[in-house]
């Protein structure tokens, strides 16, 4: 299988789910092939795309969560960073994406006082 | 040879459609407005492509979720197979049961060919393949 054209297609595929959503790939096109690359070896191992920057709990309900792109299952905290715990997506009114920093959940939680 | 397969009303966007030229067994897919023709079998195991579902430029074989380019023919993915549930905790009686509906309603369509690509000529509201002598 050819990973170029199995990126391209992940892109354009992901394309479609996130725009919808408010997102967009990161303006970071390094980081964007890096983690695309990622996420096509890990399809090659387990059969899906999973987020290369969260682990696997082997339950699939959990592991479910984290399939790129997880957007929908962690909205609120996605949002709260204006992008996802990876870096590939960020809002659209994102130019600078190096400003934005993971928020751990914990810490998320607590600004935001959800439990 | 160019020969007429269908009409452009026959085939929204997004959509796919069976026919058959000379025995050939091919799949027009309207690809957000631009017809591409590939073989009606999977590479993988030869499962009929028209019933899988089009994303764009993207084919999934409804078998294995096998994906391929349908502007090139080329496998784009590896089969994914079914999901059985945890060890622990097994599908339900009906949805095996269901599950082995389905798997032979596909099963039953299933023989041996290649995938190949098809060039498309659209003349107005007519779709006609090129195809060449084998």
């Amino acid at each position: 299988m050819n990973i170029e054209a199995r990126k391209k297609a992940l892109r354009y595929l992901f394309q479609r789910v996130i725009d919808p959503l408010g997102y967009k790939f990161s303006p970071d096109e390094e980081l964007v092939d890096f983690l695309l690359e990622q996420e096509v070896l890990l399809e090659q191992k387990h059969g899906i795309p999973y987020c290369p920057c969260q682990g696997l709990t082997h339950k699939r309900e959990e592991d479910m969560k984290i399939v790129c792109p997880c957007i929908p299952f962690h909205r609120e905290h996605f949002d709260f960073m204006k992008r996802c715990w990876c870096g590939l997506y960020v809002h659209k009114d994102v130019t600078d994406p190096d400003k934005l920093r993971q928020i751990p959940i914990n810490e998320f939680r607590s600004a935001r006082n959800v439990s | 040879m160019l020969v007429e397969v269908a009409k452009t009303s026959e085939l929204a966007p997004g959509g796919l459609k069976y026919v058959e030229v000379d025995k050939r067994e091919i799949v027009l897919c309207n690809c957000d407005g631009v017809i591409f023709a590939v073989g009606r079998r999977c590479g993988h195991q030869n499962a009929p492509l028209n019933m899988g579902t089009l994303e764009g430029y993207v084919l999934t074989c409804p078998l294995h979720n096998v994906q391929f380019d349908v502007r090139t023919g080329e496998a784009l993915s590896s089969p994914l197979y079914h999901y059985f549930g945890e060890e622990e905790e097994q599908a339900s009686q009906e949805d095996f049961d269901n599950f082995a509906q389905w798997y032979d309603v596909l099963r039953a369509h299933t023989n041996t060919c290649d995938l190949k690509t098809y060039p498309v000529v659209v003349e107005k509201d007519s779709i006609k393949l090129e195809i060449k002598e084998e």
